[in-house]
Order: structure tokens, then C-alpha cells, then sequence
């Protein structure tokens, strides 16, 4: 508390439209009130969130490193084995850096589901049919958001290095080792290079995201866990968790295997340097959570009348602005999402969806608002963290750099002036 | 005189920095003609760091690198000449911003001991990490 | 047999009017769910008797009443009234069963309900002038009180009290018809098969044919005799609303055809092109007026002065197929009317308003209210007639049938059946689309049983719509008998002209009746 008090003896009030946000910023808070209810929701989301991302992350991979290229990509959504398997890095006895205490392996609520689905124990593909399983639609309309602003985010080396001579090199090899045995996709591309190219760097953002993710997972399951303890004690202390965790895993490797017939081609070799703050994370949180895309089927867009921004960089159709009450109308997100997370609810947060609203009836849209809240307290993170590493302590002694923490506050806080942005209403616990 | 090196080896304020010079592989480097401005974080500013980073840092040498070669910039600037400049451009590509309006800024770093020369350098020492972006 | 139908509702409204304070309220709801059943149940028995080859009175019952004033207990059933008195069975079963569980003074509620059900029923089977007179005044006040009290916001005293002025007014403009009529004609009885206008003279009959058509036309309404349509039907509870809509107004429509057509079949021709120009031009204001409401219950009952229109047209031609077409529009509009009512009604409850500029995006799958916002997208289609709903089987027939005779009336009417569409689709457009507000959005979950009226009217529309011979078998050999008693009429009238040496052209039935023997 001395710290808040100090900051506010020091800087004048915030005549910010926003100013109690900014306050709370200040204060070490996160965008999203302090209260017990939001701190239990947000955790009970992550948990459900971040079984599905086990799945997301392993397919991601999965499709970025083995599919690749495939013309008739069919079977790009039956995770093998072999990727169920697959050790994450940060889980499990031989993590590089231990987030989550639990296995390293694939979550065994995911294998359960994927077993059973919503219905009974039958084959896969009748399981895939009835789209009941993992939607890795929803990954990859993400996967997508990234790489489609990844042009003019200003986030990161990755984007730029997908057009350089380096990479080009780098994927002519893979792409023709792939297609060795193809001689009419080879002929296709000698014939038009830059397509296979485009699909190539399309590859790289599933790999991209896949490693992003392969973070967020193990990092949400170990604060389910720390709050069914009794660990945090408000949203802030998540929200820390969150600061603490993006630098931890800060310098992980962002890169981009393929391997075709036992071989491995580096089409991004890890000595790029990529990190995962600056050319995952960082790119991520703005392309997904600010801008993505009007969802598809929900809502007919008339650009003459200026409803759709001129430049892509005023896309704002992201979690943070999406209205959540159409879920379950037609479109890829973020209904497909929701009906993700609503198979591995905690069960605290299924009661509390019982006691409002709709109930059991309109648990997709309660959940997609209570997910709405948690990654407003991503973003704070996410904006806590840059303050860190690139402004100020906030009981920093000199107000010229109490100023400028303010000035920076107030910068991401104006992208949230806009009248679709749901800041506003995360504000009061009515918003369900 | 020493190297840049040779001078954050024996001031021994610098272990972390140091260590993870020796870890990227960047020894060699700095230790040739150069001449290089390197912004030195002292050991404290690496402690400052959230738990984990240097460990995760440490494992993936790139991009340790990378951090470190942020902190370095060609050619020996002294305060005197950074004190013209709003901003240089590091090593590692992106730029540093450079305030010297009030005391001696780097970034979000205030420079505790400017204008340690060196044979191949001169060095300023801050007292906070300093990161892209 | 007859009998039953008016006496179980009478009976069952003294039962629970006056059963003991005992017994609780909330049974009263069960006991007219029963009783509105077994109407239903006996007028199916009544379908599956009926000779559909006969066109005169079936299931007859006289029983002298009042002998020195002509008064008689007369009940009979023919084509015409059939249909309408399924129909108001079906919509007195809806109305019991729409009504919400809660409602204030159950008792007194729904022993009015019955009460005005055996008043229309009675209407449609009087076969005395007098009798029908008085099932004709017998549910005003029933009506009024259910609208007075059970009515919507300030204005319901006011709506009720409108309602009734004009409501008693026509019952005695009719009154006067049938005494004038009874006593001109020198008929010994009000009995109405005992009552010929044959031998009165034509300035006579057109005087009491006017009255007549005034004070059915206030009932119907009619432009310019509507203004109190809008506020009784706004006012009115849903479920009154759909028994003023869907039941009451039909006594105005039967009525017009039973005594105005059958009545006065040699009048009829001179009356019938400016009934068939009032009907467009109901037609045309009930349209337009729908299209500038702000408030949806407001434009519904706007859409049923337009539609009313159409009998009026179709009664007018009094061509076999107007007719038949008319019969159909009767009960196709109660069907429709009562299903854009319930819904209005249950938007009203979850929502809270009925205003166009609040209402949006209820066809949200799970937070809006999407199987209603669904009903009302077929509710609005079937007013407008679209293919494979009764409406365009009523709309096709009417529009058909009366072309020959009033083709600029009738093309009227076409374009209306359009405008219908336009604010439909504004008020689809505004209230099952676009967004919801998620400042407001979070209305109770409509339950299924609150479904259930909209689903049976829904599909009774339907198999209608792809059965029509269900809905116009029932009338078609008494309308066909009623148009040729009118071709017979005018046939003799078009001679007694001839022989006047008078100009021929002016009954343009004639020619349609002959086109169609031809």
C-alpha cells in the first residue's frame, strides 16, 4: 500500500477517461477489478483453457513440422503419438525450466476427452465428423490473425525474416526435398514458387504459435493449481505470476523444424535468436487479443459505410473488443472456442455458470465474458511486463519516470476508448 | 590498459554479465579491436531481473546473445559524445534511446559510472538491464 | 348437439366464477384448460358429422322461446360457420392456455373468457336474428372488463371504454337492421330462414343493407370505423388481444356474410363495388399505417385492419371462389393474428418493451430468444403470404376469385399483400436481427410451455398451407349455394331491369356468375 500511496502523492490524479484503471495500474493492479469472484473465474478459465491448448500447441506443431506442405492435408487434426507424447519443455521432471509440476505429456483430461468426446467411445474420424472434439479452427484463425498482420505490427524479426533471401534458401530446400517423390507438385512449383513460398510461411506461424502456446499451457495449469492451494490471494497476484512467468520464458527459441523422411530442415534454425517475447508472444497478444479479423457468418460487413477500418492496423476485432453474446451463432471463432473450454470446466466454475443467467443454457456465452475478463488480465501482464522491462519501478523515486510509466499506462489504456472495447464493462461483475 | 573484458573480469561487479559473455561465446568478440561502447549492467541490475530469465537465457545461447549484443554498440562513444545523440543504434539492430537532459540516461537505465575507457572501448555502467522494444 | 358448445363454457364460467373460496384460485386456469378441450374434442366430433355435400343448416335445434316477440332457440351449422367455430375453439383453448400462470382475479378471469367464448359461439350458430343479436351483445362486456382490467398500461380504461361505445353502437345499428327487416318483410318471427327481402322495395333494402354493413363494418372494423381497433388491441392482454383478433372480428366478417350476402342477395350488387373499394382501401391504410408503427403489437393490429380488407374484398365479388376465399382469410387471419399476438406477447414479457427501436438481435441462439424470434419469422411470413402457409391459400383465392369483378380493387390488394411484406421484414429486421445489446440482453429463457400455443398455431398454419382442401371443403357448398341465390337474385333482377327497359350494367356479379357457368 506505501507504494500506491506514494505514486499518488507524487503524480496528480489521472484525468484519464479511464482514470481508475490507470490507477490501478499504477498501483500495481491489473485492468481487471480485484475481487475474489474475478480472481475464481479468471483462474477456473485458464484451467479450461489450457487443456485444449495442450491440444492446440501439439497439432500446431504437428501440422508445422510433419504435415507441412500436404496438398490434401485430411488428417492434419489426428494427432499422432509420437506428438501426444511429446515432452513439453516446461513441464514434467526434465523441463528446461519447470512452469507446471505436473507431467510433461499430453493432460489426461485431453486423452479422456479425446477418447470419449461429448458422446461415446467410437472411431476418430466419426468423432471428427461430429465436430466432437478439439476445434483446431479456432488455432488456426489465430494462427492466421498472425500472419496475416504480421506486416505491420512492428513486433519482432520474425515477419521481416519470412521475405529474406535466407529464408526463401531455406524453404526451396525443404519444399523440394518434400515434394521429391511428386513430380507434379514439384512441376506446380516451378511454375508458381511463390505459392508454395506463401504456404511455407504460413507453416512457420503454425510453428510459431505452436511454440507460443506450448508456454501458455503449462503456465495456466500451474496457476489452477497454485489457486486450488489457496496461493493467490486477489488478480493481482495472478496477474504477477503472468509478469514473472513472460520473463522467465522470455529468451525461449522460436523456430521452425520440418522433417521430411527422417531429416531435419531448418527453414528458421534456432540461431536466429528468435524469443519468444518479441517474435511470439508480443506479435500474439496484439494481433489475436487487439486486432484478428470480423468474425466470419456473425455479421455482414459494409466497408463503404466504414465498417471496416481503412488500415489493418485499426482492426480491433480481437477477444478484448469481441461482443461474446452472438457465440454460438455461424463463424469460426469464438464459438469454437468456447465449446472447447466448456468440456473441461472446473467444477467451482460450472456451479457459479449455474447460478446466473441462462445457466446450463447459456454457459458458452457466461464462459466467453468470464474468458473475456482473463485475458484482460493477460494483457495487464503483458503491460505490466513492458513496463518492466522497458520504463520504470512504480515506487521509482524520480517522477519524471513515474511520468513516463503514466504516459505508457495511458498510451495501451487510449486503445481501449473505443465504444466496442469491453473495458468498460469488465469493470462491473453485472457484465456475465 | 585492459579490454573491455579484461576490465569487467577484474571489477568484479559485473559476474553475471561477464558469465554470460563467456556463455554466448562473445569473449572473443569484445576482446578484438572494436572499438565497441558497451552499456555493462552490474550485477545488481541482473538480480533486478524476474527469476527464471537468466537461467532460460542461459540455455538458448542466440538468443542470450542477442540481449547481450543489445547492449553493445560499435565505435567508442563517450558521454560527452552521447550527449548530442537522442538515440544509437545497437549491435543487436534495434535502437537505444539516449537522455543525458537530466543525469545520464540509457533506456530505462541511469548510467552509475560513465567513460570507463578500455583498449578496444570505453564502457558506461548501468544499473538495470536494458531490452528491445 | 349444438348446445353443448354454448351451455359447457356458460356452465363451466358460473363453476368457477362462483366455486368456494376454498378451493385455490390457480385450479381455475385447469378447470378452463378442461373445458376449452372439450370444446375442441366436440367440435371435431362435429367435423367428422358433418355433410360436406349439404349446404343448408346441419344439427338443427329449435326450441320456442319467446313466441309473441319471434324469439326462437334456433341453432343450426352450416359451411360458413363450421370453420369459424373450430376456429375459436382452437383460439379459446389458446388464449386459456397462453394466459400467464400468475394473472390477477384467475377466477373472474377466466370464467370471462368462457363467457365470451359461448357468446361468439352462439353468434355463429344463431339461426334467429334476435338470438344472434343478443350472443352478439353477450360478450361486449366480458370483453370490456377483460381489456379494462386485465388490459396494459393507463390507457387501458380508455381503450375499453372505446371499445365498448363503439361495439354497443353497432350491436343496435344491428338491431335495428334485423327489426326493420323482420317487421318490413312481415315476417312472423326473427327465424332466419323465415325472413325474404325478395318482396321489399330496393331503396328499403339498401337502407337497412347500410345499417347493417355499418354496424358489422364497426365490428370487422372497417376504415374509416377502426379507431378503435388500435388502442383495444394494444391494450388488451395478449391473450385477449387474440380472442378480440382472431374470434370477435370474425363475428363482424360472418355476420357480413351471413345476413349482409345471404340476406340481401339482390342488393348486394350495388353495395358490393364500394365494399370492394373500402376493402382495398382498408387494405392500403391497414398497411401503410402498419409500416410507419414504432411499436410492434401497434403494427400487428394495424396488419389485421389490412387483412380484414381481403374478405371484405372477396365478399364483395361474391364469385364461388371469392367466397371460399373470403371463409379461408377468416379463419387463416385468426390463425396468424393469434400466433403474432402470443408471440408479441411473449416478446413483451422476456424483453420488456415492444418498441422497433429497442427490440434486436432475438434471434441470438443463446441468449436471445430464438425458436420465438423463429415462430415470428413464420408468423410474419405466412401474414404476408408466402407459399405453403394458409395465408397465401386464403390471399390466392380471394385475389383470384374477385379479380373478374373489381380488377383495380383486387390489384389493390395485390400490391398490399407486397406492402405487407415491407413491414414485416422491418419488423423481422429490427427485432430477430442484427445485435444484441449486451447492456440490456439478459431476458428470462422462454420455457417450452410458453412455446407451445405459437408451435400448434405454427403448424396448423402449415397443414393448412400445404392442405388447403382442409380448409375449404367445409365451406365450399355453402358459399357456392350463397353465390348462387345471389346469381338467381340478380338473374331475376337483371330480367325485372330488362323488362324495365333499364340499362343492364350495372351488377357486374352478373357477368362473373355467367363467365363462371360458362
Amino acid at each position: 500500500m506505501t507504494i500506491a500511496t506514494e505514486t499518488k502523492a507524487k503524480l496528480p490524479p489521472s484525468k484519464h477517461e479511464f482514470a481508475d484503471v490507470i490507477h490501478r495500474l499504477e498501483a500495481g493492479g491489473a485492468m481487471l477489478p480485484d475481487t475474489p469472484e474475478n480472481l475464481m473465474q479468471i483462474i477456473g478459465i485458464y484451467k479450461a483453457y489450457a487443456v485444449p491448448m495442450d491440444f492446440y500447441w501439439r497439432d500446431l506443431l504437428y501440422i508445422a513440422e510433419r504435415v507441412f506442405l500436404d496438398p490434401f492435408p485430411f488428417f492434419k487434426y489426428f494427432i499422432p503419438k509420437e506428438y501426444l507424447e511429446l515432452h513439453n519443455h516446461y513441464a514434467g521432471d526434465d523441463a528446461d525450466l519447470r512452469i507446471w509440476r505436473g507431467e510433461a505429456t499430453a493432460h489426461p483430461e485431453l486423452l479422456e476427452f479425446m477418447e470419449k468426446g461429448e458422446t461415446l467411445k467410437m472411431p476418430k474420424l466419426l468423432h471428427h465428423w461430429l465436430h466432437d472434439r478439439v476445434n483446431m479452427e479456432f488455432a488456426e484463425e489465430c494462427m492466421r490473425a498472425m500472419l496475416w498482420h504480421g506486416k505491420d505490427m512492428g513486433w519482432g524479426q520474425f515477419d521481416p525474416y519470412l521475405d529474406s533471401e535466407e529464408y526463401i534458401a531455406n524453404a526451396d530446400k525443404a519444399i523440394k526435398a518434400y515434394f521429391k517423390y511428386n513430380p507434379v507438385m514439384m512441376a506446380l512449383y516451378k511454375a508458381f514458387p511463390d505459392l508454395f513460398l506463401e504456404q511455407c510461411r504460413q507453416m512457420s506461424y503454425y510453428s510459431n504459435l505452436g511454440l507460443f502456446w506450448e508456454i501458455m499451457a503449462p503456465v495456466f495449469f500451474e496457476m489452477s493449481d497454485i489457486y486450488d492451494e489457496g496461493g493467490f490471494k486477489g488478480v493481482p497476484d495472478a496477474m504477477n505470476f503472468l509478469v514473472n512467468g513472460i520473463f522467465a520464458i522470455a529468451g525461449r527459441p522460436i523456430y521452425h523444424h520440418v522433417y521430411i523422411r527422417g531429416e531435419c530442415y531448418e527453414i528458421i534454425p534456432k540461431s536466429k535468436g528468435f524469443m519468444w517475447l518479441y517474435e511470439a508472444a508480443l506479435p500474439y497478444v496484439e494481433a489475436v487479443f487487439y486486432r484478428t479479423s470480423p468474425f466470419r457468418g456473425t455479421k455482414s460487413y459494409n466497408a463503404q459505410a466504414k465498417q471496416v477500418p481503412d488500415h489493418q492496423k485499426d482492426f480491433h476485432y480481437g477477444i478484448l473488443y469481441a461482443d461474446v453474446f452472438p457465440v454460438g451463432t455461424a463463424g469460426i471463432p469464438p464459438t469454437l472456442l468456447m465449446q472447447d473450454m466448456l468440456h473441461f470446466l472446473p467444477p467451482y466454475l460450472v456451479d457459479y455458470y449455474h447460478q446466473h443467467c441462462r445457466g446450463e443454457d447459456d454457459m458458452l456465452i457466461q464462459l466467453g465474458i468470464t474468458f473475456q475478463r482473463s485475458m484482460y488480465c493477460v494483457t495487464s501482464a503483458v503491460i505490466q511486463a513492458l513496463r518492466t522491462a522497458l520504463l520504470y519501478p512504480l515506487d521509482d523515486p524520480n517522477p519524471k519516470h513515474l511520468q513516463a510509466n503514466r504516459a505508457f499506462f495511458e498510451a495501451q489504456i487510449d486503445r481501449f476508448k473505443r465504444p466496442e472495447a469491453r473495458l468498460r464493462n469488465i469493470q462491473s461483475h453485472n457484465y456475465r | 590498459m585492459a579490454d573491455i573484458v579484461d576490465i569487467a573480469v577484474s571489477a568484479g561487479s559485473f559476474q553475471t554479465l561477464v558469465t554470460a559473455v563467456k556463455a554466448a561465446g562473445l569473449v572473443d568478440t569484445l576482446k578484438s579491436p572494436g572499438p565497441f561502447t558497451v552499456f555493462a549492467p552490474t550485477d545488481d541490475a541482473f538480480a533486478k531481473l524476474p527469476p527464471g530469465t537468466i537461467q532460460t537465457l542461459v540455455q538458448n545461447i542466440p538468443q542470450l546473445a542477442r540481449i547481450l549484443t543489445f547492449h553493445v554498440v560499435s565505435g567508442k562513444l563517450m558521454k560527452a559524445d552521447l550527449a548530442k545523440l537522442s538515440s544509437v543504434i545497437s549491435v543487436e539492430g534495434s535502437p537505444i534511446k539516449i537522455d543525458c537532459s537530466d543525469g545520464f540516461e540509457v533506456k530505462n537505465a541511469t548510467v552509475v559510472a560513465p567513460d570507463i575507457e578500455a583498449d578496444n572501448g570505453v564502457i558506461h555502467v548501468i544499473d538495470t538491464v536494458i531490452l528491445m522494444g | 348437439m349444438l348446445s353443448a358448445l354454448i351451455w359447457i363454457p356458460i356452465l363451466g364460467a358460473a363453476l368457477i366464477g362462483l366455486w368456494p373460496a376454498a378451493i385455490p384460485a390457480s385450479r381455475a386456469r385447469l378447470a378452463a384448460l378442461v373445458i376449452a378441450s372439450s370444446l375442441i374434442v366436440w367440435t371435431i366430433v362435429l367435423l367428422s358429422q358433418f355433410d360436406i355435400s349439404n349446404a343448408g343448416m346441419q344439427f338443427s335445434e329449435l326450441v320456442p322461446w319467446i313466441d309473441t316477440l319471434g324469439l326462437n332457440y334456433s341453432l343450426g351449422v352450416d359451411g360458413l360457420s363450421l370453420p369459424l367455430m373450430a376456429l375459436t375453439a382452437l383460439l379459446t383453448w389458446i388464449a386459456i392456455y397462453s394466459t400467464n400462470e400468475s394473472v390477477e382475479r384467475p377466477r373472474l378471469y377466466y370464467s370471462l373468457i368462457l363467457l365470451v367464448n359461448a357468446g361468439v359461439i352462439g353468434g355463429f350458430l344463431a339461426q334467429n336474428l334476435l338470438l344472434f343479436v343478443l350472443f352478439y351483445e353477450v360478450e361486449l362486456i366480458p370483453f370490456y372488463l377483460l381489456i379494462a382490467i386485465w388490459g396494459g398500461t393507463t390507457r387501458r380504461g380508455y381503450a375499453a371504454m372505446k371499445f365498448l361505445i363503439y361495439t354497443a353502437v353497432s350491436g343496435i345499428l344491428i338491431l335495428a337492421a334485423f327489426l326493420g327487416l323482420t317487421w318490413l318483410s312481415g315476417s312472423s318471427t326473427f327465424d332466419y330462414e323465415a325472413i325474404i327481402t325478395a318482396g321489399l322495395p330496393l331503396t328499403t333494402q339498401l337502407i337497412l343493407l347500410t345499417l347493417l354493413l355499418l354496424g358489422f363494418g364497426i365490428k370487422i372494423p372497417l376504415v374509416p370505423l377502426h379507431t378503435w381497433l388500435p388502442d383495444a388491441y394494444v391494450e388488451a392482454s395478449p391473450p385477449v388481444a387474440i380472442l378480440l383478433g382472431g374470434v370477435m372480428a370474425k363475428l363482424g366478417t360472418y355476420g357480413l356474410v351471413r345476413f349482409g350476402l345471404g340476406l340481401f342477395p339482390e342488393t348486394w350488387a350495388l353495395v358490393a363495388p364500394g365494399l370492394a373499394i373500402l376493402g382495398a382501401v382498408s387494405a392500403v391504410y391497414g398497411a401503410l399505417t402498419a409500416i410507419a408503427q414504432k411499436d410492434i403489437k401497434r403494427m400487428v393490429a394495424y396488419s389485421s385492419i389490412g387483412h380484414m380488407g381481403y374478405v371484405l374484398l372477396g365478399a364483395a365479388a361474391a364469385t364461388q371462389l371469392s367466397l371460399v376465399g373470403a371463409v379461408a382469410q377468416m379463419v387463416a387471419h385468426g390463425l396468424i393474428l393469434a400466433i403474432l399476438f402470443h408471440l408479441v406477447g411473449v416478446i413483451e414479457t422476456k424483453v420488456g418493451t415492444r418498441e422497433l427501436d429497442i427490440l434486436n438481435g432475438l434471434m441470438s441462439p443463446v441468449r436471445g430468444l430464438p425458436l420465438t424470434s423463429a415462430l415470428l419469422v413464420l408468423g410474419g411470413m405466412a401474414s404476408a403470404g408466402i407459399p405453403g402457409m394458409a395465408g397465401f391459400i386464403a390471399e390466392i383465392l380471394v385475389l383470384q376469385g374477385s379479380y373478374a369483378i373489381f380488377p383495380i380493387p383486387t390489384l389493390i390488394c395485390v400490391v398490399c399483400t407486397g406492402l405487407t411484406a415491407v413491414y414485416f421484414v422491418i419488423l423481422l429486421n429490427r427485432t430477430c436481427f442484427g445485435k444484441l445489446d449486451n447492456d440490456t440482453a439478459y431476458y428470462p429463457q422462454v420455457k417450452f410451455s410458453e412455446q407451445v400455443p405459437a408451435l400448434v398455431l405454427a403448424a396448423t398454419i402449415f397443414f393448412l398451407g400445404i392442405q388447403p382442401t382442409w380448409l375449404v371443403r367445409w365451406s365450399e357448398t355453402t358459399t357456392n349455394a350463397m353465390v348462387a341465390a345471389v346469381q338467381i337474385n340478380v338473374d331475376r333482377q337483371l330480367a325485372n331491369e330488362i323488362f324495365d327497359g333499364n340499362q343492364a350494367g350495372k351488377s357486374p356479379p352478373v357477368f362473373a356468375a355467367v363467365k363462371q357457368k360458362l
